[in-house]
């Protein structure tokens, strides 16, 4: 990975609407060549930020510097963009559209060409580039969408829900192509709510909740430090109890056993080994997902914001 | 600029293919030139017919054929009403005409009077008329028949200019001409300008404000909408111009001569160099109230308000023309809404002084200046407002924190 700039530092920016304070003293950086995972519940102040990171919106205060400083309407070339809000011209063909971003985004007409060709082939929406908008799929439409949004291939891509409408075959897709930028170099924002997509895409991630950064960093250590001490075991034999092993819960075939704190699975594993009246015939050290990590997160920060009793993973987490 | 222009192109050529542009561009002048082209065909249509004619003076001398473009009107004196009534009642005659004892007196009730089965139409009017000329001067050589059918043809040729211009159909079009041009001003607002409102509500509706802003300021935005309307509109009145033209050659067909035709180039110039900005004012300020409005209907009903606006010359169109220079005609000449208008109504029937001209078309653009400065700001504030309206301290704020 080219970690060698930030394409994007966010410094203490604040965004209030009448009453709703919809971000709150936030400050993070994107790296050049990552997939950066924006995540948090509804209306927790994602797509403000992203607005104002576009500067389609001012915030009341804080700063943002945008590929090496302020945002210029020069820099809007560089960018790429895929609101969750999204439409396009309903009365143009797909081609037509595509030649008109394109262009917009600072192409000159034949290379616009090109490129719609090119990417339209690797969506596989060739054969409908002369179809009007409104004739399109919605799962098609999504995918026109992203080509409109991505073909100038900016260095910092900011999308919002990619995945929204699409089958699997086309999910795979789009995951081939973001790939494929972020491999070129461009830092890219990925703003959504399927936490699978980022455990197996992002490198790191910034959860907000209320305006407010409550987690944020790589994406192995968040994990690392969420995960929880234990193992699942499928036994030959019965099991009452084991070294190292505090609790020991019974499941289908076999038990989750809760380590004692600072005891590793490997000890476990050997003692259960070494038990003669028991066969081992699966051990798997337990991970926490990404989507156990977002509830624990957000729920422990709206107890602690209710008075109850916050976990120690409530509050701001940096991991950087 | 080069943004602005792609925008704009891309806007004329999305609503060019539309029905509805298609429809009202194309439907209306052909409308025009069906209207202008029927009274015409229906004049002209078949040949001369037989008719009678009783003499009541008993002065007049008795013609049985007329010559009118080639083609000869036959006619048959009848001693009284009642023969002339039985042939006509018997299909001999196609009608009849009555001329009443006191007709070369000019005395009250001397009018002659033509029976027949309907509406003579233009050339047997022409020919009845010939008839009367040749019996009331049976010695007259035709030459002076010909001068007697026109025999107020008067050119008029001005000092200063050197214009000329030929009475009769030529003049009313000299004269006409600005007063057209300011209704189709007029209409093409109506038509297209007070629709910008609704585009913008429709482009915020699809939601596809929010990436394009991202690639273009919210002025280039705004500039190249409206520019794109402009040049649609200037095609619709361009097409509606050829219409009307056609529609007005078939009504004059026949009745004035291409060489005659005076076209008032002053108008037509100041109607092109304050039309056009004129126009493109009223789109700025129906795309700003697009942009405050929360819906198409309430986009519909602020650009209803703007219309109203639009047709302030024909409120006051009593007034004008009682007094063309008056303190309120050139107040409106000045008062950017109104100045493409109500310059071209003035130019119908005065001349307008250059002066007021030049200073209307200053301050036109200036306000042009202003309104796109001022819609592109509340633009940013209110582009992503789906389906509500701006209020004024929203808008207050917009102005401000841009």
């Amino acid at each position: 990975m080219n970690q060698t700039a930030h394409a994007l530092e966010v410094h203490d920016i604040s965004k209030s609407y009448a009453t709703v304070q919809a971000v709150d003293h936030l400050s993070f950086a994107v790296w050049k060549g990552e997939i950066f995972g924006l995540l948090g519940p509804n209306g927790a102040g994602k797509t403000t930020s992203i607005r104002v990171i576009l500067d389609i919106i001012k915030p009341n205060s804080g700063h943002i510097s945008v590929l090496g400083g302020p945002m210029t309407e020069a820099k809007k070339s560089r960018i790429g963009y895929l609101p969750e809000e999204r439409g396009l011209y309903d009365d143009m063909t797909l081609l037509d559209t595509l030649l008109f971003m394109g262009q917009l985004k600072g192409l000159d007409r034949h290379l616009a060409q090109k490129r719609a060709e090119t990417y339209l082939k690797q969506v596989d929406l060739w054969d409908v580039r002369d179809r009007k908008i409104e004739a399109l799929s919605r799962g098609m439409r999504q995918k026109a969408q992203f080509v409109a949004g991505t073909m100038h291939e900016p260095d910092l891509i900011i999308i919002d829900e990619p995945f929204t409408g699409l089958d699997p075959v086309n999910k795979r897709i789009i995951k081939r192509l973001l790939v494929q930028m972020r491999d070129r170099g461009a830092a890219i924002i990925m703003s959504t709510h399927q936490m699978h997509q980022v455990e197996e895409m992002c490198q790191r991630i910034l959860l907000i909740d209320h305006g407010r950064r409550v987690l944020y960093g790589p994406l192995d250590d968040i994990r690392q430090r969420f995960a929880t001490n234990a193992v699942e075991v499928d036994l030959d034999g019965e099991l009452d109890e084991a070294p190292g092993v505090r609790r020991l819960i019974p499941r289908d075939g076999g038990y989750r056993l809760l380590l004692e704190e600072g005891v590793e699975p490997e000890q476990v594993l050997r003692a259960l080994v070494n038990m003669p009246e028991i066969t081992v015939e699966r051990f798997e050290r337990v991970t926490t997902s990404l989507d156990e990590i977002f509830v624990r997160v957000v729920q422990d920060v709206h107890e602690g914001e209710r008075g109850g009793p916050a976990s120690a993973s409530a509050g701001e987490e940096v991991l950087e | 600029m080069r943004k602005t222009w792609l925008m704009a192109w891309t806007t004329y050529r999305r609503r060019i293919r539309s029905t509805t542009f298609l429809l009202l561009t194309f439907g209306l002048p052909l409308l025009m030139v069906i209207a202008g082209a029927i009274p015409v065909l229906t004049a002209l249509r078949g040949e001369l017919p037989h008719v009678g004619y009783v003499d009541r003076t008993g002065q007049l001398a008795a013609v049985a054929r007329v010559s009118i473009e080639g083609e000869t009107l036959t006619l048959t004196p009848y001693a009284d009403t009642d023969a002339a009534r039985e042939a006509f009642a018997r299909g001999e005659i196609a009608g009849y005409l009555i001329i009443p004892t006191g007709y070369l007196d000019g005395a009250e009730g001397g009018e002659a009077t033509f029976y027949g089965e309907q509406e003579p139409g233009v050339r047997l009017g022409e020919g009845l008329k010939r008839f009367m000329r040749q019996a009331m001067l049976p010695q007259a050589p035709p030459a002076l028949l010909d001068r007697l059918d026109d025999p107020s043809a008067i050119t008029y040729v001005a000092r200063e200019t050197g214009e000329t211009v030929v009475e009769g159909p030529a003049l009313v079009v000299r004269v006409v001409t600005p007063a057209v041009l300011a209704v189709l001003i007029m209409l093409a607002i109506f038509t297209s300008a007070s629709q910008m409102g609704s585009a913008i509500v429709r482009e915020k509706d699809q939601r596809s404000m929010e990436m394009i802003i991202t690639s273009l300021s919210p002025r280039e935005l705004v500039t190249g909408k409206v520019l794109g309307m402009t040049l649609l509109s200037l095609t619709q009145v361009g097409v509606w111009v050829v219409g009307a033209s056609a529609a007005i050659g078939l009504a004059l067909l026949g009745l004035l001569e291409p060489q005659d035709l005076s076209i008032p180039w002053r108008a037509v110039l100041w109607g092109a160099l304050l039309g056009v900005p004129g126009y493109f004012l009223y789109a700025v300020i129906a795309a700003g109230l697009g942009v405050i409005a929360g819906d198409r209907q309430q986009a519909r009903q602020l650009a209803g308000m703007l219309g109203f606006i639009g047709l302030g010359p024909l409120y006051f169109a009593g007034i004008l023309v009682n007094n063309l220079d008056s303190p309120l005609a050139v107040a409106l000449t000045l008062f950017p809404l109104t100045a493409p208008t109500i310059s071209l109504l003035r130019m119908t029937l005065a001349e307008v002084p250059t002066w007021q001209l030049f200073a209307s078309l200053g301050v036109l653009i200036a306000s042009l200046a202003a309104s796109i400065w001022f819609v592109a700001r509340i633009f940013r504030a209110a582009m992503l407002m789906f389906g509500q309206s701006l209020r004024p301290r929203q808008i207050w704020r917009a102005l401000r924190q841009a």
